[in-house]
């Protein structure tokens, strides 16, 4: 157990770098002993409000949804032993974005976005739960199955709405389905959902590494394979519906951070899922401080730079791999 | 809680007796096009506009010098050009926004997005909600706007124009044939507006029928043998910019339909007739001419 520490404090190291990187970094240029004033309870009243109204919040979102995500799609990988699982893949973001999507388009106002979304996440799970249920045997194929097509049903329906939907909505639509750390209302939530999860999954580090070379071996292991399965299920489910719920469907973090750390470190789930909150965590603070810097003031939606950071670091660590 | 219902109560019945008793207190109020109260301490010197119609509203109501701030594509007047950027009308910079330190922030109901201009209000920021959708509201903006920058003066001037304008073209084309037309607001895909939407409005002033105005939505998407089978004797465009006609050759596949057989494609400049801005009266001229235009090719 003590050779899985270094790894982690190393990743912790980064992501407080990157967090305290973010709240130093915005349009409004704050000299160092300006932070420092406000860090200390006094300072500039401009620099106070942007400090701890507008970054803080915002840094402490973007981390807890990226960790989220990252653990939620760690899991996913896990649970349907198939290297393109994200959190995404068995149809929750599709369901939230219809939620949230027909939030707008009624035009119930911000407040009831988030709301919306997380009730469609979980009709989503709930939908996907029960058909592959079924009345036969279940299997994690038949479940990849079932969330594939639901989501495509689900892709149908925001398609549908982004055409009926008012010409002016549309942009707002759009940055909710690219993702964007703009609807972060309070980073408490996400927070608390990711803490949650970590004291919750991680005891179970030692079963899933069983579960990822196959339930035939689990189970003759020892391991309540049908129950563990249905657990990291419903696990990974609440982690996604609460990223998805506090800033959109940003893409890409749930995919590639496990993937990339499986390249660096190893596969042991006891180092791989704390490794993905932190890395995760980092990965979306640092995205979001570009997304907002980047050709300030214009704003753009953070799952774009997701995927700019992403794809290339991914791509190079797969071609030096053996 | 009761106590706030009940002091809410008292103020509503107040301000049906007796508006003045609001800009008496301090500074000027208005009520916005989300029916709030808008109250300033002082008129308002430091603006920031959040789209380009509310920044040609402001300047026609006189209180162009105090813009700080706007977005992308406040192109008019000239000077607009040169105010400072927050960002897009669809997503700004908030904490750009906040360094500007707006006395009064002009925010679109249906073009910005709900959850940023929530957000500027949480942070003290005092926001119009503007959704100027006819001529009469542009008027109304104008006074509005003129109160809470203290130049009343300008703005009913502004007034006076901009409804003698609309007023001349009503008497003019008042007993005017009717002549069915289409509008197209976009290209590919193809969209018109309907009767609630301001550029029918001007349509209606030039004694023109828009051939979609009965449709259910206000901007319906529509494919082109749907707009034949209308038959409309004129086709009006926008464009990609101001002196973008491209969207009208397009029509000329169709030498038999009427509106191109007697070579009724007509161009409007965007900004003058698709902004709901004192600029609409001279966008309105230009449709009335090109429709009249139209009647003379009978």
């Amino acid at each position: 157990m003590p050779r899985l520490f270094p790894p982690l404090l190393l990743l912790a190291g980064i992501a407080v770098a990157a967090m305290l990187l973010a709240v130093a970094v915005g349009s409004v240029s704050i000299p160092v002993a300006g932070l420092w004033a406000v860090v200390q309870g006094d300072g500039d009243q401009l620099h106070r409000t942007v400090v701890l109204e507008l970054r803080v919040p915002r840094v402490l979102a973007a981390f807890a949804t990226g960790g989220l995500l990252a653990v939620a799609g760690a899991l996913m990988q896990v649970l349907l032993r198939n290297p393109l699982a994200d959190p995404y893949v068995l149809g929750l973001s599709g369901g939230a974005a219809v939620g949230a999507l027909s939030a707008m388009l009624l035009g119930l106002g911000a407040v009831m976005v988030p709301g919306s979304a997380f009730a469609g996440a979980l009709v989503s799970t709930v939908l996907v739960f029960g058909i592959a249920h079924g009345t036969g045997s279940w299997t994690p194929t038949r479940l990849l199955l079932t969330g594939v097509v639901v989501a495509a049903g689900w892709g149908a329906v925001v398609t549908f709405m982004l055409v009926i939907g008012p010409t002016e909505r549309i942009p707002g639509m759009l940055y909710w389905l690219m993702g964007d750390l703009a609807y972060a209302r309070s980073p408490w939530p996400a927070m608390f959902v990711l803490a949650l999860a970590c004291l919750l999954i991680m005891p179970l580090g030692r079963s899933l590494n069983v579960l990822a070379r196959g339930p035939l071996q689990a189970a003759t292991l020892g391991v309540a394979v049908r129950p563990l399965e249905w657990s990291v299920y419903v696990a990974a489910s609440v982690l996604t519906a609460a990223a998805v719920t506090t800033a959109g469907a940003i893409g890409f973090v749930g995919l590639i951070v496990p993937h990339m750390l499986r390249l660096l470190i190893g596969s042991d789930q006891r180092l791989i899922l704390p490794a993905s909150a932190l890395a995760g965590g980092t990965l979306l603070v640092l995205a979001d401080t570009l997304a907002r810097t980047l050709i300030a003031p214009e704003q753009l939606p953070v799952g774009v730079i997701t995927a700019l950071l992403g794809v290339p670091t991914f791509l190079y660590l797969l071609y030096r791999s053996r | 809680m009761q106590g706030r219902c009940a002091a809410g109560l008292l103020v509503c019945l107040l301000g049906l007796v007796s508006p003045a008793v609001f800009s008496g207190e301090s500074g000027p109020c208005v009520v916005d096009d989300a029916e709030r109260r808008v109250c300033l301490q002082a008129p308002a010197r430091r603006i920031v506009s959040l789209s380009p119609g509310a920044t040609e509203l402001l300047f026609a109501a006189g209180a162009g010098e105090w813009i700080e701030g706007t977005v992308r594509y406040s192109d008019y007047p000239a000077a607009a050009k040169r105010i400072p950027r927050v960002g897009t009308h669809s997503r700004f910079d908030i904490e750009k926004l906040l360094a500007l330190s707006p006395d009064l922030v002009v925010a679109w109901i249906s073009g910005n997005p709900a959850e940023q201009v929530e957000r500027l209000q949480a942070l003290g920021m005092t926001v119009y909600y503007s959704e100027p959708r006819r001529f009469e509201d542009v008027s109304s903006t104008l006074e509005r706007l003129g109160l809470l920058a203290g130049t009343t003066d300008v703005a009913r001037t502004a007034i006076a124009e901009f409804n003698a304008a609309i007023d001349e073209l009503e008497a003019r084309y008042r007993d005017a044939d009717p002549v069915p037309i289409f509008y197209q607001i976009w290209d590919d895909p193809l969209m018109t507006v309907n009767d609630s939407h301001l550029i029918s409005q001007a349509i209606e002033l030039c004694g023109g029928r828009n051939v979609f105005g009965a449709a259910d939505r206000l901007v319906p998407r529509l494919d082109r043998e749907s707009v034949l089978a209308a038959a409309p004797e004129a086709i009006v465009a926008g464009g990609m910019g101001e002196d973008d006609t491209g969207w009208l050759e397009a029509w000329e596949r169709f030498p038999g339909f009427t509106a191109v057989r007697r070579g009724n494609l007509f161009f409007v400049p965007p900004s003058y007739i698709q902004r709901p801005t004192p600029r609409v009266a001279e966008g309105s001229r230009i449709l009335c001419e090109h429709l009249e235009t139209a009647r003379g090719r009978r």
